[in-house]
């Protein structure tokens, strides 16, 4: 029988690993193996790797997500009300009710009255949470144009420009109904991330300022349920932190982050322009 | 009357594969708390995304792959890259000494004698991304499932994996005595 090679001794190696190999294969696999060295190293960190610990999953979890199964809203945001009220984006009706749930496994019934109180309680402290996570990312992601060698992908001859530049490269269109005027100046765009996903950014420009706005998907991020800093008819969300002031929103199926280190009040005259209702 | 929930058979088969997730999440983050977070968020998104399964594919390489996204989605908010190459061109220029270490029998019998410890904290001195290939190779994905869950091409697997290997032969062979 002929020869492997080491090429092929690999590969049959990593088949051994996923157990394919019939006795016709490992028999020629040992044979390459007897007179290589580098393969017979391969394999030995084949048998080191087979001896990583264990590390399945602790029974708390596993009974946490079956939990979850019958009271959703304990493992996602909770929405913000006084009835213990599941997330829509459990697939399944479950009608509000703060009766334990009659099921199949006892343990499940006995947590869903914990479940229930949990959501109630956890519904305004992850309201906060999501704030927090999408402001603080919302920074984080304004640092990054701040410090970028060339933040500016394109300069801006205005959002006649601008706009189309991101055809192509974005799967959205990023609506933005502001051009900039004497007070904020649009300086350029790039393609940037927000959290997890593309955003459009907008560079403006407010005296020595630089306001950097995020436009982006809004679907499947952590929104905060209240949205209690009204700026005009936008509905937003606001904070301070770190020396930056910002200001969320979803306008349609987009999401609008500004960031600057201008002051509170400034930033809110940006963000009352970007957008026509 | 049991409520059906999210097609009580689906989350089922998820949680089948709940050891095989977690075990590949601690040896991503090397943390118990982080493990949990992302075999718990990776279930929820599976579960969210039911409908967008199709029964005949692979569950677990979809799975894997939801968690890998979500892994990255973690690294990305604590403003670490995933993409650390520059661990992997350390080992390259490593010194001297390596030659020696990886002559054949001689690694052989270093790689025997490496304890299960080392061997995973070797495992979490490579990037992300190597480590990510090795543990999915061991998990027992092919390549091109393997390239599904990295999401990137199947040449780019075989490339990191060879590589992602040879520099984890090299830190355990420093590892063992």
């Amino acid at each position: 029988m002929t020869n492997l090679t080491c090429d092929q001794a690999r590969e049959e190696l990593r088949a051994a690993r996923r157990g394919e190999l019939s006795a016709e294969r490992t028999s020629a696999l040992e044979q390459h193996l007897a007179g290589c060295a580098e393969c017979r190293a391969e394999r030995a960190l084949d048998a080191a790797l087979a001896r990583l610990p264990e590390r399945a999953a602790p029974a708390q979890l596993r009974e946490r997500l079956l939990a979850s199964l019958e009271a959703p809203a304990t493992l996602t945001v909770a929405r913000e009300s006084e009835a213990a009220v599941p997330v829509a984006s459990a697939p399944h009706k479950v009608p509000p009710t703060k009766k334990t749930s009659r099921s199949k496994y006892a343990w499940a019934s006995m947590s869903a009255a914990l479940a229930i109180a949990l959501v109630i309680g956890a519904g305004a402290l992850q309201n906060s949470r999501n704030s927090e996570l999408l402001l603080n990312e919302a920074v984080n992601d304004h640092l990054r144009v701040l410090y970028a060698q060339r933040a500016i992908e394109i300069e801006s001859g205005g959002i006649h420009q601008v706009k189309p530049w991101f055809e192509g490269r974005l799967d959205f269109a990023p609506q933005l109904d502001f051009d900039g005027d004497d007070e904020f100046a649009l300086t350029g765009g790039a393609v940037g991330y927000f959290v997890d996903r593309k955003a459009a950014v907008f560079i403006y420009k407010y005296r020595l300022h630089v306001m950097t706005l995020f436009v982006f998907r809004a679907e499947g991020l952590p929104w905060p349920q209240l949205a209690s800093h009204r700026i005009g008819t936008l509905e937003t969300t606001q904070a301070s932190s770190r020396g930056f002031n910002s200001v969320l929103f979803r306008h349609g199926d987009l999401g609008y982050a500004l960031v600057s280190d201008a002051s509170a009040p400034t930033v809110d005259r940006l963000a009352a322009k970007l957008v026509r209702p | 009357m049991p409520r059906a929930a999210t097609t009580p058979t689906f989350a089922g088969q998820v949680l089948e594969h709940i050891d095989a997730l977690h075990a590949f999440a601690y040896r991503l983050t090397r943390s118990s708390t982080e493990a949990e977070d992302l075999a718990q968020e990776t279930f929820t998104r599976a579960i969210a995304a039911a409908a967008q399964f199709k029964t005949d594919s692979n569950l677990r390489s979809w799975l894997f792959r939801i968690l890998r996204n979500a892994h990255i989605d973690a690294l990305r908010r604590a403003r670490r890259s995933p993409l650390d190459e520059h661990n992997e061109l350390m080992d390259a220029s490593s010194d001297g000494n390596a030659s020696e270490l990886l002559r054949g029998d001689l690694e052989i019998d270093r790689l025997r004698h490496v304890v299960a410890a080392d061997i995973e904290a070797a495992l979490f001195e490579l990037s992300h991304d190597a480590r990510s290939v090795v543990l999915l190779d061991l998990e027992g994905f092919s390549e091109a499932e393997i390239a599904e869950v990295m999401g990137c091409a199947l040449g780019t697997v075989k490339s990191r994996l060879a590589r992602a290997r040879a520099s984890l032969r090299l830190k355990l062979a420093r590892y063992a005595k």
